[in-house]
C-alpha cells in the first residue's frame, strides 16, 4: 500500500514534468523549423534562380568545333554555373516530342540552330547583371542572339525579398510568443508549488537554497525539450531532403549545428530565466497574496 | 541585547495588513525560560508569533528576537533568524511533496549539515523524540493530523535552536501526547533554550505551572 501510494505520488509529479517538457518541445520545435526555414531560404531561392534558363542560339553555319570552343570559354567564366551544348538534332527532336509531331519531315529539313544552354550563379541572377551578361554573351562571334525570360527573372527577385522579409517578420513574432508561452507553462508549475516554497522559507531556507533544485530541473527540463526537438526536426529534414534532395549540401551542416545548438541555449535559457523569475516572485510575496 | 534576554519586545504594535491587532507590546523573555502565551483565538497570539519570526513586520516600538532587530531586519537576513528559531506551526507548514525523513533533512541541508551519518543519528533521535521513529518514510498525508504535527515539533528541534515558538503545538493531539510534548518543551526550555507555546489547553498550565501572558482586548498582559 505505501509503495503504490508513494509511486503514485512520483508518477503524479512526473505527468508535470511531462507536461512541462512537452510544452517547451512543441515550441522549441516551431522556433527550429523556422530557423530551418530561414536556412533553406538562400538555398531555395538560389536553386530557383540557377535554373532560370539562358539560351545563346549560334549563328547557321557556325562549325561545331568552334561552338565547342565557345562553350569552353564560357565555362571560365565567373557568372556561369553549368554549360550544356544542345546541336540541332537534339533540339529538333526534343521539340518534336513536345509538339508530338515530327516536323522536320513534314517541312523536309530542320529550321533549328543550334544553342547553348546556360546556368548562372545565383548571384549574378539578377536583372542589372544579367543585361551586362548578355551584352557580353552577345559580342562572342558566331552568337545569334541571347533568349531569357525576362519578366520571370524579374519576378522571381523581387518574390524573394518579399518572402525573406515575411519569414524574419514571423520568426521574430513566433519567437516572442515562444517566450511568452515557455514562461507562462513555468510560471504555472511554480504557482502549483507556492506553498511548499512558502512552507520552505518559514522553516529558514534562504532563497538561493529554495530556487537550487527547482533550477536545476529547469535546466534538465530545458535541455530534454531542446533534444526533443531537435529530433523531431532531423525527422522533418530527413523526409524534407527525401522529397527534395538539392536542400542539404555540405556546407550546410554546420548550419544546422548552429541551429541545433541554438535551439538548446534557447532551451536552457528560456526555462531556466523563467523558472528563477517565477521563484522570486513567489519568495517575495507575502503569505496572504498567496491565496488570492 | 542584556545577557540572559532573548526575546526582547519594547512598545510594539502588531498590524495584520493594516488591522492593528496587538498594540504596545513590551514583553521579554530570557534563556531557560517557559513562557505560555494564551488567548481566545483571534486574540492575536499566531500575529505575535509571526511578528517574532519575521512574518509579519514590526512597525513601532523596538523588537529584538535572537539577535536581530526586527526593525532593521532585511529579507535576506530573514532565513537565518528562522534558522535560530525553531517554529512549530498551527498549521504545520511540512513539504508535502516528500517523506517525513526528506522534510527533515530539508532543514538540516538548508542549514548546512553536510555529514549524512550524523544526519541520519540526529534525525532519528528528533523523531524518537515524538514518537514517530518508525515512520520517516511516510508522505505526510499519510499521517494523522497529530502525527503531522508531531512532525513539525521534531523539525523545529532539529538544529537545537535558542527559541522555540510553539503555535498550538498539542492542539490535534490526545491528552497524553500533549503532556508528553509539553515535558519535553519543559525539558528543552531546562537546557537553555527559551520557549513559547500559544495554546488552549488551560488543563496543562495547572499540571505544567510556567509563567503565562495572556492577550487580551489588543494587549498581552502578564498573568500570576
Amino acid at each position: 500500500m505505501k509503495n503504490s501510494d508513494q509511486s503514485y505520488q512520483k508518477r503524479r509529479l512526473a505527468t508535470s514534468y511531462v507536461t512541462t517538457i512537452i510544452s517547451i518541445t512543441m515550441v522549441l520545435f516551431m522556433l527550429g523549423l523556422l530557423g530551418m526555414l530561414v536556412l533553406h531560404a538562400k538555398n531555395l531561392s538560389d536553386y530557383v534562380k540557377e535554373n532560370i534558363g539562358f539560351s545563346i542560339i549560334i549563328k547557321e553555319g557556325v562549325k561545331e568545333a568552334d561552338i565547342l570552343e565557345l562553350q569552353k570559354k564560357l565555362d571560365k567564366e565567373e557568372y556561369v554555373k553549368t554549360t550544356e551544348y544542345i546541336t540541332r538534332e537534339r533540339a529538333a527532336r526534343e521539340f518534336s516530342e513536345e509538339l508530338g509531331e515530327d516536323f522536320v519531315g513534314f517541312l523536309g529539313y530542320n529550321p533549328l540552330l543550334p544553342s547553348i544552354e546556360l546556368r548562372l550563379h545565383a548571384s549574378y541572377a539578377n536583372p542589372d547583371s544579367i543585361r551586362l551578361i548578355e551584352e557580353r554573351l552577345i559580342a562572342y562571334p558566331g552568337v545569334k542572339e541571347v533568349d531569357y525570360h525576362k519578366p520571370l527573372v524579374d519576378e522571381i527577385n523581387q518574390n524573394v525579398e518579399r518572402i525573406s522579409l515575411v519569414i524574419l517578420g514571423i520568426s521574430l513574432i513566433l519567437l516572442i510568443i515562444a517566450i511568452a508561452l515557455i514562461n507562462n507553462t513555468i510560471r504555472l508549475s511554480v504557482y502549483s508549488k507556492r506553498f511548499l516554497i512558502r512552507s520552505m522559507q518559514l522553516v529558514g531556507g534562504t532563497q538561493k537554497f529554495i530556487q537550487k533544485p527547482f533550477l536545476a530541473k529547469a535546466i534538465v527540463n530545458g535541455f530534454f525539450s531542446s533534444i526533443i526537438a531537435i529530433g523531431l526536426l532531423l525527422l522533418v529534414l530527413y523526409f524534407a531532403t527525401n522529397e527534395m534532395p538539392e536542400l542539404l549540401d555540405f556546407q550546410d551542416l554546420e548550419l544546422f549545428g548552429i541551429l541545433f545548438a541554438l535551439v538548446i541555449f534557447l532551451g536552457i535559457m528560456i526555462s531556466w530565466i523563467s523558472t528563477y523569475f517565477a521563484i522570486r516572485k513567489y519568495i517575495r510575496m507575502k503569505t496572504d497574496s498567496l491565496y488570492s | 541585547m542584556p545577557g540572559d534576554l532573548i526575546i526582547i519586545l519594547d512598545k510594539v504594535s502588531v498590524y495584520q495588513n493594516e488591522n492593528l491587532i496587538l498594540a504596545n507590546v513590551s514583553l521579554t523573555i530570557s534563556r531557560s525560560e517557559f513562557a505560555y502565551l494564551i488567548g481566545r483565538t483571534g486574540t492575536g497570539k499566531s500575529s505575535l508569533m509571526k511578528t517574532l519570526y519575521a512574518e509579519l513586520p514590526v512597525r513601532t516600538g523596538t523588537a529584538g528576537v535572537a539577535g536581530f532587530d526586527l526593525r532593521k531586519i532585511r529579507r535576506h537576513e530573514i532565513p537565518f533568524l528562522r534558522r535560530k528559531l525553531g517554529i512549530v506551526f498551527q498549521d504545520f507548514q511540512l513539504l508535502m511533496d516528500r517523506t517525513i525523513n526528506e522534510n527533515l533533512q530539508f532543514v538540516m541541508h538548508a542549514t548546512g549539515w553536510k555529514d549524512s551519518i550524523l544526519m541520519t543519528k540526529r534525525l532519528q533521535e528528533v523523531l524518537a523524540k515524538v514518537g514517530l521513529q518508525t515512520k520517516g518514510n511516510k508522505m505526510p498525508h499519510q499521517l494523522s493530523g497529530g502525527e503531522q504535527q508531531r512532525v513539525a515539533i521534531a523539525r523545529a528541534l532539529v538544529n537545537d535552536p535558542e527559541i522555540i515558538l510553539a503555535d498550538e503545538p498539542t492542539g490535534n493531539l490526545d491528552p497524553e501526547s500533549s503532556e508528553g510534548i509539553i515535558s519535553l518543551l519543559m525539558d528543552i526550555s531546562k537546557t537553555g533554550r527559551a520557549v513559547l507555546m500559544a495554546t488552549h489547553n488551560y488543563a496543562m498550565f495547572e499540571k505544567y505551572p510556567a509563567r503565562t501572558l495572556k492577550c487580551e482586548y489588543g494587549k498581552v498582559i502578564p498573568m500570576d
